[in-house]
C-alpha cells in the first residue's frame, strides 16, 4: 500500500470511530493493557487524534510498573550481598525503598543490563567465583526466556546461577480489574506480543464470561486506532467478540512450545502487584524440580512489606486516576525525582504523560 | 527519592542529569569572586557567550574558538569507526557547528595497564587519517598510564582550535521566531550502531555516522541569516531541540514524516525500544537560517555527499514557549521532552 493510500484509510477509520462515539451517545472507557501501547498512543501522537468521548485508561501491563517495592528491595539486597545481579534495563531505575539498582551500581555494586535472560549463563560460565542472579521480570513475553534459562542451568548444571522470579501474567488481573465497580471499562485492548505467547483463549472470558469488549492490536498506532474502532462496535452492538489486529496473525493457541516449557519450569502463585496488592495465580514462581536455582531459597529472601510512600501508581494502574490527578506528579515526582515505577519506566503511565502529553 | 549523591551513568547521558552536573560545576567556579570578576572582565572583551557558559565549544578573542571533548566510548571498535576516528571528529565537530574551521589539535591519553600496543597503534593511526583527511595537524599531546582497571582500556581527550569563518558569530541567541530548521542528515546512526554492538545485535548495513562536519558545512557559512548549528551528539536531536527551545526562549515545532530516516536506525530502537531522537550523532548537525533562505541553504547542504539527504524538519514558533512540538507521522500532536537520565533498552 502506498503512503498516500494508508493516509486515507487511517483517516477514514478516524472519521468512522468520531461517527460511531456520536452515534452511541455516551462516552465510552477502554484500557490499554500493555505499557508499549500506552507509549505508542502518545508517541504517535494518536490520543492527541481520539474523540473526547473516548476515555482511554493505561492499564497494568508495564512490568517494571507492576513490580512490588518488596520485590525491588529483594533485588537491592542481592546487589548489596555481592552478588551479579542481571537485569533488563528498565528495572535499574525504579526506587526500592532505599535507592534503586542503577544507585547502588554508582557505588560499585555489581548490576549489569542484559536484554535477554540467556545472556545469563554466559555471564555465569565465565565468572564461577561469583553468585550471579538474574532478575526474572515481566509477563508472557519474557518468561519463556528465564524458563530456557533455567532449564540450561541445571542442564549444565551452572550452581553459581539463579532467578529472582518475579514473572507476572496477564490474565488474572484483567479479571480482577473487570470487576472493579468504580472503574467500569467497557472494553481492553490487548497486547500482540502476549497472545502470541499465551494465544486466545486465556482472553476469551472478557468477551464471553464478563461481556466485555476486546481487541488484541499490535503496537502500530494504525492497529491500535482500528482495534479502537473494533472495541467501540463491539460495545455499540452488545456482541463481544475477541478479535485481533496485527499486521502479523495471533494463533489462537499461542505458542506451545513456549506454553510447554512454562509449566515445566513454573508453577502459578498468588503475586503482588505494586499498589493492586495479592492477586491469586498471577504469578509465576519456580517450580520443584528448579527449586535449586530459586534465589528465594538459595538466599534466603521473603518479600517485606513495602513503607507508604504517597505514591498512588496502583490507582493509576488500574486507571481509577490519570497521573495528574495524583498529588505527587509534576511536583514531588517527576522523571528526575520519581517517587513510582509509572514515572521510572519507559513504559510507565506517568512517564508518558509527562514526556509527551502536558 | 533524592537524587542520588553520588554520580551516576546518568549524569553522563546528555540530558537533564547532565545539564545539573555542567551547573554544579559552574557553580563552583561562581561562588569564588576572583573568578566571577574574571569571567565578567573575560565577557566584555569576547563580547558574546564567553568561555563560562561552559559549552563545549568557545571563542577566544573574536575569531579564535578552542573545543575539547572526553571520549570513553564503548566497545572502543564500532561499526563505521573507532574512538581514534571519533575523537578527532568530536573535538572538530564543536567547532564546525559555530562557523569555525578546525587547524589544530591538542590530544591526552589515558591508557589502561595491559592495553595491547597494536590496538593502541590502530586507534592512533585511525586518529590521524581523520586528522589528515580534515587537514587538522597534532600539535601537543600527552600521555599517561593508569593501573589495570582505574581505565576502560584507553580514554581519550581532544582539544581542538580553529579561526572562525563564518562573517557572524553562531550562537543560539540568534534564533528567532520563524526560523527553519534544517538537519544534515538521518539522525541516530552512532547511538544506535553502538547500541547493537553492547547488546548484541546482528544489524547488518547499521554504520556510525562519525565523521568530520567541516567542510561539509562550510557551504552554510554564505549564508547572511544563519543563525546557529549544532551537531546531534550525546542526547541526541531531541536534547538539541530542547535546548534550542529552551535558550531562545521561543517554542520549536517539528514534522516527523519530514526528519530523514535510516531503516536499520528504525528497526534498532523497535527492537530495543529506544528513540531515534533521543540517540547520538557523530556526523549530524541542525541548522537554524531565516526562512527567506531555508530552501537555497538546504540545497546548498545537500551538495555535499554526507549531507545529500538534508531536509527542513521544522521551525521556532513561539506558540509553547521553551518547549518542542511534533507533528507526528499520523498528523497527531505530542511534545518532545529532554531525556533525564540513561537511555536503557525496554523489557518486553
Amino acid at each position: 500500500m502506498t503512503e498516500l493510500s494508508e493516509a486515507r484509510r487511517f483517516e477514514g477509520m478516524r472519521r468512522g470511530l468520531d461517527a460511531l462515539l456520536n452515534s452511541m451517545g455516551r462516552p465510552v472507557t477502554f484500557m490499554e493493557v500493555c505499557g508499549t501501547h500506552t507509549v505508542s498512543i502518545f508517541r504517535s501522537g494518536l490520543r492527541s487524534l481520539l474523540p473526547e468521548e473516548l476515555r482511554l485508561l493505561s492499564g497494568p501491563g508495564c512490568p517494571v510498573c507492576v513490580t512490588d517495592q518488596s520485590e525491588i528491595d529483594m533485588a537491592l539486597t542481592l546487589a548489596e550481598k555481592d552478588c551479579i545481579v542481571l537485569s533488563y534495563g528498565d528495572m535499574l531505575k525504579v526506587p526500592g525503598s532505599s535507592g534503586s539498582l542503577l544507585d547502588l551500581k554508582s557505588r560499585g555494586a555489581r548490576v549489569e543490563v542484559i536484554t535477554s535472560a540467556i545472556q545469563s549463563l554466559e555471564v555465569a560460565r565465565s565468572r564461577p567465583d561469583s553468585q550471579v542472579v538474574f532478575l526474572g521480570v515481566g509477563f508472557e513475553t519474557t518468561a519463556p526466556a528465564t524458563a530456557v534459562t533455567l532449564k540450561r542451568a541445571l542442564l549444565h548444571d551452572l550452581s553459581n546461577l539463579s532467578v529472582l522470579c518475579l514473572h507476572k501474567t496477564i490474565p488474572p488481573i484483567l479479571r480482577t480489574l473487570s470487576s472493579n465497580p468504580a472503574l467500569s471499562i467497557d472494553g481492553f485492548i490487548l497486547p500482540g506480543n502476549v497472545t502470541v505467547v499465551s494465544g486466545l483463549e486465556d482472553y476469551v472470558f472478557l468477551t464471553d464470561e464478563l461481556r466485555k469488549a476486546a481487541a488484541v492490536a499490535g503496537f502500530e498506532p494504525e492497529e491500535i486506532l482500528a482495534a479502537l474502532v473494533d472495541l467501540s462496535r463491539q460495545t455499540e452492538t452488545g456482541r463481544f467478540r475477541l478479535s485481533a489486529y496485527r499486521m502479523r496473525e495471533v494463533p489462537r493457541a499461542g505458542n506451545p512450545a513456549a506454553r510447554k516449557i512454562l509449566s515445566e519450569v513454573f508453577e502459578p502463585c498468588d503475586a503482588r502487584w505494586r499498589g493492586l496488592g495479592l492477586i491469586p495465580a498471577s504469578g509465576y514462581r519456580i517450580g520443584k524440580s528448579y527449586a535449586r536455582f530459586d534465589a528465594l531459597e538459595r538466599f534466603g529472601l521473603a518479600p517485606a512489606p513495602a513503607r507508604e510512600d504517597g505514591c498512588r501508581c496502583g490507582d493509576v494502574l488500574s486507571g481509577l486516576l490519570t497521573p495528574p490527578e495524583c498529588e505527587l506528579y509534576g511536583t514531588a515526582c517527576t522523571p528526575l525525582t520519581p517517587v513510582g515505577p509509572c514515572m521510572v519506566s519507559g513504559e510507565g503511565t506517568c512517564g508518558a504523560w509527562h514526556r509527551y502529553h502536558r | 527519592m533524592k537524587i542520588s549523591m553520588k554520580i551516576t551513568t546518568g549524569h553522563g547521558s546528555g540530558g537533564r542529569l547532565t545539564q545539573q552536573l555542567t551547573r554544579r560545576i559552574l557553580d563552583c567556579f561562581e561562588t569564588d569572586s576572583r573568578n566571577r570578576a574574571f569571567r565578567n572582565v573575560s565577557q566584555q572583551s569576547v563580547s558574546q557567550r564567553g568561555a563560562f557558559q561552559m559549552e563545549d565549544c568557545a571563542f577566544i578573542g573574536d575569531d579564535t574558538a578552542v573545543s575539547i571533548d572526553g571520549f570513553t566510548v564503548f566497545p572502543h571498535d564500532f561499526p563505521g569507526g573507532d574512538i581514534g576516528k571519533l575523537a578527532v571528529c568530536g573535538s572538530a565537530n564543536d567547532l564546525a557547528v559555530r562557523g569555525v574551521r578546525p587547524l589544530f589539535l591538542t590530544l591526552a591519553l589515558i591508557i589502561e595497564e595491559g592495553l595491547d600496543l597494536a590496538d593502541l597503534d590502530r586507534y592512533m593511526e585511525s586518529a590521524a587519517r581523520t586528522a589528515y583527511e580534515g587537514e587538522i595537524q597534532l600539535v601537543a599531546g600527552d600521555t599517561k598510564v593508569v593501573p589495570h582497571g582505574a581505565a576502560d582500556k584507553l580514554f581519550v581527550t581532544t582539544c581542538a582550535m580553529g579561526k572562525r569563518e563564518s562573517p557572524h558569530v553562531l550562537q543560539t541567541s540568534n534564533l528567532k521566531d520563524g526560523d527553519i530548521l534544517i538537519l544534515s542528515t538521518s539522525p541516530g546512526r552512532h547511538g544506535a550502531a553502538l547500541a547493537a554492538a553492547r547488546f548484541g545485535l546482528d544489524a547488518p548495513g547499521l554504520l556510525s555516522d562519525c565523521a568530520l562536519l567541516w567542510p561539509a558545512l562550510s557551504p552554510l557559512l554564505n549564508f547572511s541569516e544563519l543563525r546557529c548549528m549544532r551537531d546531534c551528539t550525546r542526547g541526541g536531536l531531541g536534547t538539541v531541540l530542547c535546548e534550542w527551545a529552551e535558550a531562545s526562549s521561543l517554542g520549536i515545532e517539528i514534522v516527523e514524516a519530514d526528519i530523514p530516516s535510516n531503516r536499520e536506525v528504525d528497526s534498532v530502537c523497535d527492537i530495543l525500544g529506544l528513540d531515534r531522537l533521543y540517540l547520538a550523532s557523530e556526523g549530524c548537525a541542525l541548522a537554524a537560517v531565516a526562512p527567506e533562505q531555508a530552501e537555497e541553504c538546504a540545497a546548498a547542504l545537500r551538495q555535499s555527499p554526507a549531507c545529500k539527504d538534508a531536509a527542513i524538519i521544522g521551525r521556532v514558533a513561539a506558540v509553547h514557549p521553551g518547549m518542542v512540538g511534533m507533528k507526528t507521522r499520523i498528523g497527531g500532536q505530542r511534545f518532545v521532552d529532554m531525556p533525564t537520565g540513561e537511555i536503557l533498552p525496554r523489557i518486553c
